[in-house]
């Protein structure tokens, strides 16, 4: 977009403007992604600071050609890999077993209370899937990533990210119909 | 029950996390010092960017209860919006649903967002008065969900069964606000009169529903929606709401408001849940 291309620009020269515009447009899609792998909020809060105050650190050295999106939840990805390796198995499955508290942005409190538990349901049943699959389904769907650089991501071909992409949402729909037991 | 493509647009609109404001406003600080700080020591350097983003952004905010009042509310008001030249006296039912301290219905439909929750596998029972609404929803014939509200109290409790969770919050001034505009769209009694003086009806003669002698009215909406009201004509209350939602011409959802019991003290129902004991916070 042109609006990023700009913003990058100005990133360059040091725009303060520049950068808060980026947290703006950025900062909660980074935060929702990262949620997503870890499943565990404070935690992703963690790592989205990481990897922002990474990013202001570096934003006079920008030479990203590519998407500011893309950047930044690539960014937020290797910071949960990171956080994954550190910690291990283990401590993640404990890591995972915090609830994550769901928010709704509804102003209807009949509405605001079902999404909750919406969103809640789902984090739970994304939480169960492979890291792989779960990485392919939240990097396709909360970061608009194309399956071709989700490959390059994933260090794999394009046809295995496609097989986890569709066995990912296979399980998340038995999983939410209540198909299966999670 | 949900397809592929329905649980990537649950992804894709629903889950979504904000960092809380005062994070939010401490996260930014730090990082404009941080840029700062690292422009004091490295010059910045410029390099033309290259490639388009194509970002796409959708958002999408429809619950079940969206559902609802879209389905049945909006509905409601198509049907009203038809004159009245029936045997019944149609500002009459008005006043008499005015008046009415307390209302719970049964409502149903098709075309839900998730199929499993249409007609007659799933349906809600529904408690409302001007502060208070309680709806209890039903799937396969197991409650699995309360969403109660109360505006008075400002509070918010939400039980899901099927999972042994509980949700309680405070409401803030905004959705009190909401709650009570919902009210006067399509179940205040001073708002169903308005839309009844207000817009015209072509009647449907008298059928007996449930043992029930009605009469009803039938309107027909800008984009071909319908919508069919009966009321009782000893009691002069509405018995049976039906909707036709058209979407492109073609009918998309259904809606049916039935089992009526007016002028219910809703204070006398004990209709606020309780948490039982072995239900978690959610």
């Amino acid at each position: 977009m042109v609006e990023d291309q700009l913003l990058k620009w100005k990133l360059r020269r040091g725009s303060k403007e520049a950068l808060a515009q980026v947290y703006q447009k950025y900062i909660d899609s980074m935060l929702t992604l990262a949620v997503g792998l870890l499943n565990n909020r404070a935690t992703a809060e963690d790592v989205v600071q990481d990897v922002f105050l990474s990013f202001a650190r570096s934003a006079g050295e920008l030479r990203l050609q590519g998407s500011l999106r893309s950047y930044l939840m690539t960014a937020v990805l290797n910071r949960v890999r990171d956080h994954r390796r550190r910690l291990g198995r283990q401590a993640l499955r404990a890591d995972a077993a915090e609830p994550v508290d769901p928010e709704c942005r509804s102003s209807d409190p009949e509405e605001a209370a079902i999404l909750v538990e919406e969103t809640a349901r789902l984090g739970g049943a994304i939480a169960q899937l492979p890291d792989e699959q779960r990485e392919v389904v939240l990097l396709r769907l909360k970061a608009n990533m194309r399956f071709r650089d989700i490959a390059g991501l994933q260090q794999t071909s394009l046809n295995t990210v496609l097989g986890r992409y569709r066995y990912g949402l296979d399980r998340l729909r038995a999983m939410l119909n209540g198909e299966v037991e999670r | 029950m949900r397809s592929n493509k329905e649980i990537e647009e649950t992804i894709r609109t629903k889950l979504n996390f904000t960092f809380d404001p005062p994070l939010r406003g401490q996260l930014l600080a730090r990082a404009l010092r941080e840029q700062e700080q690292s422009q004091e020591t490295e010059p910045a350097i410029d390099r033309p960017a290259i490639r388009r983003m194509i970002m796409k952004n959708s958002i999408v905010k429809l619950g079940i209860a969206a559902v609802i009042v879209a389905v049945l509310g909006i509905g409601i008001v198509e049907f009203l919006g038809t004159g009245g030249t029936s045997g019944v006296v149609w500002a009459q039912v008005a006043k008499n649903v005015e008046a009415s301290t307390g209302v719970i219905f049964r409502s149903g439909g098709t075309g839900l967002r998730n199929p499993i929750d249409d007609w007659p596998n799933g349906y809600r029972i529904t408690w409302r008065s001007a502060a208070v609404t309680r709806t209890d929803y039903y799937r396969g014939g197991q409650m699995y969900r309360t969403i109660y509200t109360n505006a008075d109290t400002k509070t918010v409790i939400a039980l899901f069964h099927d999972a042994k969770k509980y949700n309680k919050e405070a409401m803030s001034d905004e959705r009190v606000q909401r709650a009570r505009a919902d009210k006067e769209r399509w179940t205040d009694p001073q708002g169903l009169l308005n839309l009844a003086l207000s817009l015209e009806h072509h009647a449907l003669g008298q059928k007996t529903i449930d043992g029930v002698l009605c009469e009803g009215i039938e309107a027909t909406g800008p984009d071909g929606s319908t919508g069919r009201l009966w009321v009782g004509v000893e009691t002069g209350y509405p018995v049976l709401a039906e909707i036709e939602g058209i979407d492109d011409g073609k009918v998309r959802h259904t809606g049916t408001m039935d089992q009526f019991r007016w002028n219910v003290d809703l204070s006398a129902e004990g209709v606020e849940p309780e948490i039982p004991a072995d239900y978690e916070p959610l």
